[in-house]
């Protein structure tokens, strides 16, 4: 096992001459240290191109079994040159020298990454449908399925603003567990009469949507507030209702699969928006049945759950007399049932 | 017929890898068109139907002048179609106006085309006008007295100006658009023959065009850009959108051939490389609709249980046509549903020109053997660093100064307007005819 490590760190290096000469120092680090703690030292005598240093980057998290290694030292590299992808760097400047800084910097960051923190946020931001939203441990990193789940929303309230219903005053959309606000704040974004209220029990996720919406400009349209579905159930009630549409990404993972959560997912983001209870239908079950008190009629409630849900949710609507009408199950683009939707029906 | 379908040929024919399919129920209503653009119905044999002019194979350097306007009126078979157009036209007049009242087919067909030929025959009547006057000025000449003469010579420099645009005017409105002329587009660039170099060289191809869209302020949008070791290019893709860009960039559509000595070479020895460039019309939504059923989409997040369950940062897409295993992908961007939103306009752009090949073919299909061994290898253009010159081999035309010709500015549009020029010149000689 060892000889394979030393040679391929060893073929790494006859491709990166300036560092041959630190070779015999960095193999002490190894053979001293664990793998999880082989982080090459900073070369102080010689720099390296943009190139370089992500190849060399890309190895280490190889050998060290960090996921995704090879567009993990690239976003991290291209982030700290100012750009998103390293594909907008032009062909000239993959061959440039990183100053002293950078290189300092490179280090840095990648060093958290070899820890498995999550890319998202060791560069502090991520893309979500238009917009790059700033992220922060342990604030929950949205996920490209709820891109999706945007779009569902989008489409029925395009409807709605087409139609005139947008000239009530109540064009508003509530949503339960922001996060970083990649939802709500979509939503704004693409709908400039929408007013939106996010909700979440987390301070620190109340603040990063604050900031995102600044930073964005759509904090006119947006109140944030701490609150908790489980606890503040009347407050929200009184506080928010009516609202046109509600929208969640509730935590919908099963307590017994918590444990065999990835590193970056488990150790990084906040527990309380990823389990759900032992059937991850606890913050679910809540929001199904404040969703009635909190809608106008024919407003809907749009949910991204696990796949095992949908089922669950539609006998649950069938069963009571709740005032929900259960209207599709929407699957996501892997062809799984992601994501139900709703409808208060015009009954008392 | 030569040059215009040396263009036809590479923009379709470059994207010809997939085999022939019957999936395409496609209305072609082409018929009514016809008759009421051309006054006859398309005649799929007919060389001079400019809808279909598109597939022969091209014999280089036919069209060896670029005619000047005058020239063109020179001519004794445009001279005879405008005075046919005049005939048709106060016929069909004679014709709607006799029958007040009755409705058919026929006489729907003449007021269309009576409508279609107003504004030509308007402007043959000024240029008739403005000519009469022009002669008129001749016996002026003869004046004795000098003030006279002087004022006739200034009065026939002023009709001869208004007759040029008129004629000029005439000329592009016998021109007829071209349906996909309108549409944007997808650029394609394909490192060829030559290795290193050639990928070298695709990666400067790639950036004239997109800094030529800027120059042009046509937006540019990379779909696809695949990177060689050495800071080449061995494919990229970007979607190009703004007035007459399709119109413009289908002339740049062939292979690009480069001599120079690379950078590589150690020697010294001029080497010669090539690159592909496809130009695919891009469909609008309503003109050409994929079923999604026929889409299988893939991701990094297909195994597992995917949502909250898994962090990743791939956010590739892979999208498979599966009825024609067309497959497109996009990585360019960290969002999923971006990657997504352009590895679809990429796979309809595929679709589309496939299906436009499928027309084509259909109707060339005694050629098509000629066609499909050839058209894709035409070189268009070579690029000769140590001569400093560029030369279009599709018209002969050769201009200097290579790195300013790939600042994709003025040199670039200069060859563009004279690629332009030829090819409204011949399809305007099959309007007439000429090259029957």
């Amino acid at each position: 096992m060892w000889m394979i490590l030393r040679r391929s760190l060893y073929d790494f290096y006859t491709h990166c001459t300036p560092l041959k000469d630190r070779l015999i120092l960095h193999k002490g680090l190894c053979t001293s240290a664990g793998v999880a703690e082989c982080t090459p030292s900073l070369p102080t005598a010689c720099r390296l191109t943009v190139q370089q240093a992500v190849r060399l980057w890309t190895k280490h998290f190889q050998l060290t079994g960090v996921s995704e290694p090879r567009l993990s030292s690239q976003y991290i590299i291209a982030h700290l040159l100012g750009v998103k992808t390293l594909e907008s760097l032009g062909p000239d400047r993959l061959v440039e020298f990183l100053t002293h800084k950078q290189m300092e910097q490179t280090w840095k960051l990648c060093s958290r990454r070899l820890n498995r923190m999550p890319v998202q946020y060791v560069i502090e931001e991520w893309d979500f449908r238009d917009l790059t939203l700033k992220m922060r441990p342990p604030v929950f990193i949205p996920r490209p399925e709820t891109e999706e789940l945007v779009g569902l929303v989008l489409k029925d309230l395009q409807v709605k603003q087409g139609t005139g219903v947008s000239t009530e005053a109540n064009f508003t959309c509530l949503e339960v567990g922001c996060g970083s606000g990649a939802i709500s704040l979509s939503l704004l974004n693409s709908l400039p009469q929408l007013r939106a209220i996010a909700l979440d029990k987390n301070q620190d996720a109340v603040d990063l949507t604050i900031e995102n919406a600044n930073s964005l400009g759509l904090q006119d349209r947006l109140e944030v507030h701490l609150m908790d579905v489980l606890t503040d159930a009347d407050m929200i009630v009184r506080m928010c209702s009516p609202v046109s549409a509600l929208v969640s990404n509730p935590p919908y993972l099963f307590s017994e699969d918590m444990t065999s959560l990835e590193p970056e997912v488990c150790k990084f983001e906040d527990h309380a928006a990823l389990d759900g209870g032992s059937d991850g239908m606890q913050v679910i079950k809540h929001i199904l049945n404040l969703a009635p008190r909190l809608l106008l009629n024919q407003g809907r409630l749009y949910l991204e759950v696990d796949q095992r849900h949908p089922l669950v949710i539609q006998q649950w609507a069938k069963g009571r007399e709740s005032g929900l009408q259960y209207v599709q199950t929407c699957h996501d683009f892997t062809g799984r049932p992601r994501f139900c939707i709703l409808e208060k029906g015009s009954g008392p | 017929m030569a040059f215009t379908q040396a263009v036809k040929m590479h923009l379709v024919f470059c994207r010809s890898k997939i085999p022939s399919f019957q999936l395409w129920s496609t209305v072609i209503a082409q018929r009514d068109y016809h008759r009421v653009l051309y006054g006859r119905p398309q005649n799929p044999t007919s060389k001079c139907c400019p809808k279909i002019r598109a597939m022969h194979l091209t014999h280089p350097l036919m069209i060896t002048k670029l005619l000047s306007v005058d020239e063109i009126f020179a001519r004794r078979r445009l001279q005879d179609y405008l005075k046919n157009m005049e005939t048709e036209y106060s016929n069909s007049l004679k014709v709607v106006n006799n029958i007040e009242g009755q409705q058919s087919d026929e006489l729907r067909v003449k007021r269309t085309r009576i409508s279609v030929i107003a504004p030509l025959i308007q402007y043959i009547r000024e240029l008739k006008t403005k000519e009469k006057e022009f002669a008129e000025t001749e016996i002026l000449l003869k004046d004795d007295d000098p003030d006279m003469c002087k004022l006739a010579v200034i009065e026939r420099e002023t009709y001869q100006k208004a007759i040029h645009e008129i004629r000029q005017k005439i000329l592009s409105h016998l021109i007829p658009e071209e349906e996909s002329d309108m549409s944007d587009l997808i650029l394609e660039v394909t490192a060829g023959v030559g290795g290193q170099e050639a990928m070298l060289f695709t990666a400067e191809v790639f950036d004239m065009y997109q800094s030529f869209a800027g120059h042009r302020g046509w937006g540019f949008d990379i779909l696809e850009y695949m990177k060689s070791e050495i800071g080449g290019l061995r494919h990229a893709s970007a979607s190009i959108c703004g007035p007459e860009s399709y119109k413009r960039m289908k002339f740049e559509a062939g292979v690009h051939r480069v001599q120079r000595v690379p950078k590589t070479e150690k020697q010294g020895r001029v080497h010669t490389s090539t690159m592909t460039v496809a130009v695919l019309p891009q469909p609008t939504e309503i003109s050409f609709t994929i079923n999604s059923k026929d889409l299988r989409i893939e991701t990094k997040r297909a195994s597992g249980a995917g949502g909250q369950h898994v962090n990743t940062t791939d956010s590739a897409v892979r999208i498979v046509h599966l009825p024609t295993g067309v497959v497109s992908e996009c990585q360019q961007d960290r969002s999923q549903l971006k990657n997504k939103e352009k590895a679809m306009t990429f796979l309809r752009a595929k679709l589309y020109s496939i299906r436009l090949e499928e027309e084509t073919s259909k109707r060339y299909t005694a050629r098509k053997v000629q066609i499909g061994s050839k058209g894709r290898s035409e070189k268009i253009r070579t690029y000769n660093f140590p001569q400093d010159r560029i030369t279009d081999h599709r018209i002969g035309k050769t201009v200097h100064d290579v790195q300013e010709f790939l600042l994709g500015e003025e040199l670039l549009w200069e060859m563009n307007t004279t690629l332009l020029d030829f090819s409204n010149q011949e399809t305007l000689m099959d309007i007439l005819g000429e090259n029957d």
